[in-house]
């Protein structure tokens, strides 16, 4: 028989679940004691160490590759992370939010690790954790800085009067809270102003790339919206955004004119949600849908790579737009060569939206034939 | 006399909801409900600002409270709301999703 000491016996009489609880919620310390005492039990019983080995796959830091989620269940409260409810793993719970959190974290997962090499949010194996059911009637989803964070929509309201369905019900809304973590572990981009802006821009673009990567799609084949399929029928709108045409993405008597802009023309100045981040994102979101379709076939190849590496080696937590404009141009160069078709669909996407490389491109017509003969216009 | 003022902003959609409510003139139950949530929430003692961190995608809570002859404003956060604000926080924003 083992030799266990009188702490490993107090937990021998827990029951299994609520050790597992334990190692999911408990303090490193409350952890290993679980462990220690799960494996003790099992001796003792004289079992295989089944739930040894099942605790053992949760507590295994992920090598390269390989994934690890953790869905839980808020069951309407706002306290996170919740109880689990879906391990890595484990078949489908038939909950349907609670597996798309899963599923679609996986796919995220994929993206980033096939095409960018990215292993997890911090590149180091992260354990990616959703929590859904998130309060009641909560209309939203957000990244906490440690997780990912779901609400059913408007189920608490009449029929008649919801606008809004369970926020998993969008791949790219999961791509796009899971990417607010990379952005997190990379350039750090502050939440406000233009830095907001690019912050949102670039969850916009990876979890529509994680969208388009799922189906296959090419740049002209995708749709570019950001939130389709959260709208009910109730609302006048193809979902929450639009890459391709900022603006354009709902008109509705109840939620108004989606507010978009796609050139630094109609840019916003405000000071509610946090400088208009969710706003005036859609001028970098158009400069990379001009981009992915100036280079044609899949998005994440090309223009995907070169906003990859803006983000993880080139922006800096304060960048504005034009530096954002001016530092994809130069990883575009740094990818695939100076002068390269590449580098003019980045310059051709900024200049779109009403940015030049390096702030004094020539745009139009005339500059563009004066440069032809070597005479600068500005 | 008691009014409330309530705005949220922000989250993924970064739109606007907002409620006015004059507890005068709510059938009492409601107005109770509202008033003992206001207590439960120990709302004229709570800090003013509680935004930060900035959290993405969070929804940003703005609430004024008229009472006779005080008013106090409260900003709040998904992610740094007090547990105890919370009932209220969850009343209004039904309360304005319900009028928007």
């Amino acid at each position: 028989m083992p030799r266990h000491n009188s702490t490993h016996s107090v937990f021998c009489i827990t029951p299994p679940h609520m050790l597992r609880e334990i190692i999911l919620n408990g303090s490193a310390e409350q952890r290993e004691l679980a462990v220690r005492s799960i494996t003790v039990s099992e001796q003792i019983r004289g079992q295989r160490g089944a739930m040894t080995k099942d605790i053992l796959s949760i507590l295994k830091p992920a090598v390269a590759g390989e994934k690890q989620r953790i869905v839980y269940d808020a069951k309407n409260g706002s306290q996170l992370p919740g109880t689990p409810a879906r391990n890595e793993g484990d078949p489908a719970t038939g909950d349907t939010a609670v597996d798309e959190a899963y599923d679609g974290s996986g796919v995220t997962f994929d993206l980033y690790s096939d095409i960018y090499s990215r292993n997890s949010i911090d590149n180091n194996g992260m354990r990616l954790d959703s929590t859904v059911h998130y309060q009641k009637g909560y209309d939203n989803a957000f990244w906490n800085g440690q997780q990912m964070v779901y609400g059913d929509g408007d189920e608490d309201l009449p029929e008649a009067q919801r606008l809004f369905n369970r926020f998993t019900a969008a791949l790219d809304v999961i791509g796009h809270e899971l990417t607010h973590g990379v952005t997190q572990f990379e350039a750090g981009l502050v939440y406000w102003d233009q830095s907001g802006a690019l912050n949102e821009s670039m969850s916009d673009v990876f979890g529509s790339l994680v969208k388009q990567y799922q189906r296959q799609e090419t740049a002209d084949q995708a749709n570019w919206i950001i939130g389709e399929g959260l709208f009910t029928s109730n609302v006048n709108g193809v979902g929450i955004r639009s890459m391709k045409a900022p603006g354009t993405a709902y008109d509705d008597p109840v939620l108004g004119k989606d507010p978009q802009p796609g050139h630094m023309d109609d840019y916003v100045k405000t000071i509610e949600d946090n400088g208009g981040v969710h706003i005036n994102s859609g001028i970098p979101n158009h400069a990379f849908y001009v981009t992915s379709i100036e280079l044609g076939g899949n998005a994440w190849e090309k223009a995907g790579k070169i906003w990859y590496k803006t983000l993880t080696e080139k922006l800096t937590q304060r960048a504005t737009f034009q530096e954002a404009a001016d530092l994809t141009y130069q990883a575009a160069g740094e990818l695939y060569g100076t002068g390269s078709l590449e580098q003019i669909a980045v310059r051709k996407g900024w200049s779109e939206v009403g940015i030049s490389i390096g702030g004094d491109a020539p745009t139009g017509c005339l500059p563009g034939i004066l440069s032809v003969f070597g005479i600068k216009s500005k | 006399m008691t009014k409330i003022s309530f705005e949220r902003t922000g989250g993924f959609m970064g739109r606007k909801v907002s409620a006015t409510i004059d507890l005068d003139d709510l059938p009492d139950e409601q107005a109770e409900l509202l008033g003992d949530l206001l207590d439960e929430a120990d709302f004229f003692e709570l800090p003013d600002d509680l935004t930060k961190p900035a959290i993405p995608d969070a929804f940003t809570y703005n609430i004024t409270v008229f009472n006779d002859d005080k008013q106090h404003s409260v900003r709040v956060s998904d992610a740094t709301a007090p547990d105890d604000l919370r009932p209220l926080l969850d009343e209004l924003s039904k309360q304005a999703r319900m009028q928007r």
